[in-house]
């Protein structure tokens, strides 16, 4: 069964104009120009109850803006969409209660309380009750190792010790479908391994569906077993790992040749 | 009450909680911006105090409605702050894309945002206006008045706030104008409306709300008078009812963004 069903989506924005300086400035005053940047067009896509995706492209090919899409935050200007059967557009909360995200670059915790105090927010976010929470918040802790800091304010944690955090807080609801938009963005090697180990064990023991989204090739590799690359807002390849890896060429290179055909080498 | 709302309340109610836990990790600043803004809104008074040795009214008012003024503005300005701070700075999370994490939790939009902040020193004017109100608390049926006024207050200074701020998502720098006209309420909030005339008074009883939010409130506690009281109730509704309507309208807008951010 598809978890998400995606067909011919676009968004586009609109953005001011401006000429350089002042002279500009006044110009753009008195003679305001927009400009509509398309950052998804049309794209159309599937994925499968409990597969785990890439989806990847340059900066600005459209990749935060789908998954925005996805997860309700941004309303398309046109298309369908629909994850775990439910159009985000219209049934965003009743989809909130089924889905988990990770924003790596946005920290959805708040920092001055402990991560058990997160946890216990997060719990009444997802109207779970108080037991039941502290059962999962215990379950939770022992699968990310979190034992050790559950009572240290987060502004006091290391990077890797919040993004830990920041998925137990994502998986308090035990959500179907895990979108991650760069999930391990500045973390150090060893905690990027023990961060997608637990994607991988996540998916195994749950059967979470996971859409993620990176521009490291590791997190690409290690996890996914199938690629969407998306440039300027058009899909450009969507193909498995297994057939891309059949090729004979490392993932590093097939991605870094498309993106050089496409006129783009934004990949770490 | 349906469980769904009491899940939304208590949602709110902790939320409201863990912001005066954050202000309060430092206590030495949590108490002296409390203890701060009181002197400074006191120190006010003592300019009306020696006013009035010299007049015996301004605009209609004697030192009693004065006082009684104060305490109604303070107290629903207060109110607002500490419950709701974050809608005085909605622009600046619209315009910098920062309502995603809302967004994705299976609550009410607009009350998370709502409840996401508090200015401490709120608490200040807050206990300032109930301990002017508590000099007027006669009989029941004031007291009754008095926390019916301190509350459409706040939900008219909130709900004009969200008004305002919610154009942001169809104007960029209406941050500017909001909070100008924001502020404009508390300082037209603390004179007599007597001394107003002409288009400055429709003004403020028809585009600044401070005539619904604080004219007529104390009018109606110095003389009770019905149908003013009703105009009071419709025009919070109205206000409440626009301001989210307005927000909701904005939010099929929102752009979001892909700045680097933290809930602090």
């Amino acid at each position: 069964m598809q978890a998400i069903k995606v067909e011919n989506l676009s968004k586009t924005f609109r953005v001011k104009r401006k000429e350089k300086g002042m002279k500009g400035s006044i110009r753009a005053i008195l003679h305001p120009q927009t400009e509509e940047i398309r950052a998804v067009e049309r794209i159309s896509f599937e994925v499968e109850e409990g597969e785990m995706l890439a989806f990847i492209g340059p900066n600005g090919a459209g990749k935060s803006t789908t998954i925005k899409m996805l997860t309700g935050i941004l309303y398309p200007d046109g298309g369908k969409v629909q994850v775990l059967g439910i159009d985000p557009t219209k049934k965003r909360k009743q989809l909130a209660y089924r889905i988990g995200t990770v924003f790596g670059q946005k920290e959805q915790l708040w920092t001055h309380l402990t991560p058990y105090d997160n946890f216990q927010f997060f719990g009444a976010i997802y109207d779970i009750p108080d037991g039941e929470v502290q059962r999962r918040i215990g379950e939770l802790a022992e699968r990310f190792e979190l034992s050790s800091f559950i009572n240290t304010p987060v502004r006091n944690l290391s990077l890797g010790q919040r993004i830990r955090c920041e998925f137990a807080a994502s998986l308090i609801h035990r959500p179907s479908v895990l979108f991650l938009d760069e999930p391990t963005i500045g973390l150090d090697p060893v905690v990027k391994e023990s961060v997608r180990s637990l994607i991988r064990q996540m998916n195994e023991e749950l059967h979470t569906t996971v859409f993620l989204t990176s521009h490291d090739v590791g997190d690409i590799e290690k996890l996914c077993s199938r690629m969407i690359i998306v440039n300027a807002g058009k899909i450009v390849l969507d193909d498995s790992m297994e057939h891309l890896h059949r090729s004979g060429s490392s993932l590093e290179n097939t991605i870094m040749e498309i993106y050089k055909s496409e006129g783009r080498t934004a990949i770490s | 009450m349906s469980t769904a709302v009491k899940n939304q309340l208590r949602v709110c109610v902790l939320s409201i909680k863990y912001n005066i836990m954050k202000e309060m990790i430092n206590k030495v600043t949590f108490l002296t911006n409390i203890c701060f803004m009181m002197l400074n809104n006191a120190s006010i008074l003592v300019q009306w105090f020696v006013l009035f040795r010299l007049r015996k009214d301004v605009g209609g008012y004697t030192m009693r409605e004065i006082l009684l003024l104060w305490g109604l503005t303070a107290a629903s300005f207060g109110l607002s702050h500490v419950l709701f701070a974050r809608v005085f700075s909605l622009p600046e999370l619209i315009i910098s894309g920062k309502l995603d994490s809302y967004l994705v939790q299976p609550k009410n939009v607009l009350l998370g945002v709502m409840t996401s902040s508090t200015n401490i020193s709120a608490v200040g004017d807050l206990l300032y206006g109930v301990l002017l109100l508590s000099l007027f608390c006669s009989s029941i049926g004031r007291f009754f008045l008095l926390v019916l006024f301190t509350v459409t207050g706040t939900v008219i200074f909130t709900a004009f706030a969200l008004l305002l701020g919610s154009l942001s998502f169809w104007f960029v720098r209406m941050e500017i104008l909001g909070r100008q006209l924001t502020m404009g309420i508390i300082s037209f909030a603390t004179y007599p409306d007597g001394i107003f005339r002409g288009v400055s008074r429709f003004l403020l009883y028809f585009i600044i709300p401070v005539g619904m939010a604080v004219y007529h409130p104390v009018h109606i506690v110095v003389r009770f008078d019905a149908e003013m009281l009703a105009a009071v109730l419709l025009y919070t509704i109205l206000i409440a009812t626009a301001a989210a309507a307005v927000f909701y309208r904005g939010l099929r807008r929102y752009s979001s963004s892909s700045l680097m951010e933290a809930r602090m």
